[in-house]
């Protein structure tokens, strides 16, 4: 019997040798979350247009003396919605009692989903278009339509830029 | 005559008791087995079970930091067995059909053992690592990188963390 019950408690000890002590493996779960709000940015350089005097017959239509304006235009939106660039100008190009229409001031772009336009102080003009979100750089050159039916002087005009993410 | 027969006596037993010899004390022993059992324990402590990431300007912001999670992982394995701690994503963040990537998550940690990482939702990342048996305690702060390109929405993903003590 002794005999018996030492063999028996050999045979378990071998067989706890040979046998992988078994493993522990806990799992837990953590929830991340983020909260991405429509936000618009709008940046335009330089900030102010320059139109030098010029011979009518010579120069039909002025560039702007200090080039294009860089428009670098960043949204956030929901998907597939529609974020526009829209210039509105605040009155016609104007010298005391003189003024010059706004339609004279049109403007040509580069850059993806920008276009090209005129000027108008009645109504929002777009000056580009993109679908959702992202950022977009583009440049808008400006030329005032030049003409002997002006009087002298010195005009002025503000172009008002409204970027919008819905 | 009662003083001689005594003192007979006496010398009789004294004499029996010179000739016999004195009996050895005994003893007796026996063995008893102390056993035991360590088995393979693994336990894991997380200071919260939900990360969140806040709205911010891309521009001033490109990385948004969540509070530190302070973590726990005690376990009892062989002397030399390999602990070890992962992270996983069940999938991108997600906000309807829009997401974000998960390895936009990355995370810098604190204490031995710890290390730093980027999250991933098709495998699991190491989040800590030793050897033997122990407590580990560190702290793991989440970074998520900002962008101007993410649709708008309340994004969300799990993310399971696994220890193992083999």
């Amino acid at each position: 019997m002794r005999l018996v019950l030492l063999a028996g408690v050999a045979l378990v000890g071998l067989l706890a040798a040979v046998l992988p002590a078994p493993a522990a493996s806990l799992a837990q779960s953590v929830s991340a979350s983020a909260n991405i709000a429509a936000i618009a940015k709008l940046a335009l350089t330089p900030a102010s247009l320059l139109f030098p005097d010029a011979d009518p017959d010579l120069s039909p239509s002025i560039p702007s003396s200090n080039g294009p304006i860089t428009i670098t235009a960043k949204a956030r939106s929901s998907p597939g919605s529609q974020v526009t660039l829209t210039m509105l100008a605040n009155d016609d190009l104007r010298s005391g009692m003189d003024t010059i229409p706004i339609g004279a001031l049109t403007w040509a772009t580069t850059g993806n989903g920008f276009l090209n336009g005129t000027a108008s102080r009645t109504s929002s003009q777009t000056v580009a278009t993109w679908v959702g979100s992202g950022t977009h750089v583009g440049t808008q050159a400006f030329s005032l339509a030049n003409t002997w039916q002006r009087a002298m002087g010195t005009y002025t005009v503000s172009l008002v830029y409204t970027l919008t993410a819905p | 005559m009662k003083t001689a027969t005594g003192y007979i006596l006496l010398t009789a037993a004294a004499l029996w008791m010179a000739t016999v010899p004195v009996m050895a004390q005994s003893t007796a022993t026996a063995n008893v087995t102390v056993n035991a059992t360590v088995a393979a324990t693994a336990k894991l402590t997380l200071s919260a079970n939900t990360v969140s990431f806040a709205d911010a300007d891309p521009d001033t912001t490109p990385n948004i930091a969540a509070a530190a999670i302070t973590v726990g992982a005690k376990a009892k394995t062989t002397g030399s067995g390999a602990v070890t701690l992962a992270v996983q994503a069940g999938g991108p963040l997600t906000s309807g059909s829009d997401t974000i990537a998960a390895s936009n998550l990355t995370w810098t940690t604190t204490g031995a053992g710890f290390v730093a990482g980027t999250m991933s939702s098709a495998a699991a990342q190491s989040l800590g690592a030793w050897t033997g048996p122990g407590n580990n305690s560190g702290t793991q702060t989440y970074s998520f990188a900002n962008s101007w390109s993410y649709a708008t929405g309340n994004y969300a993903m799990t993310v399971t963390y696994t220890l193992t003590a083999p």
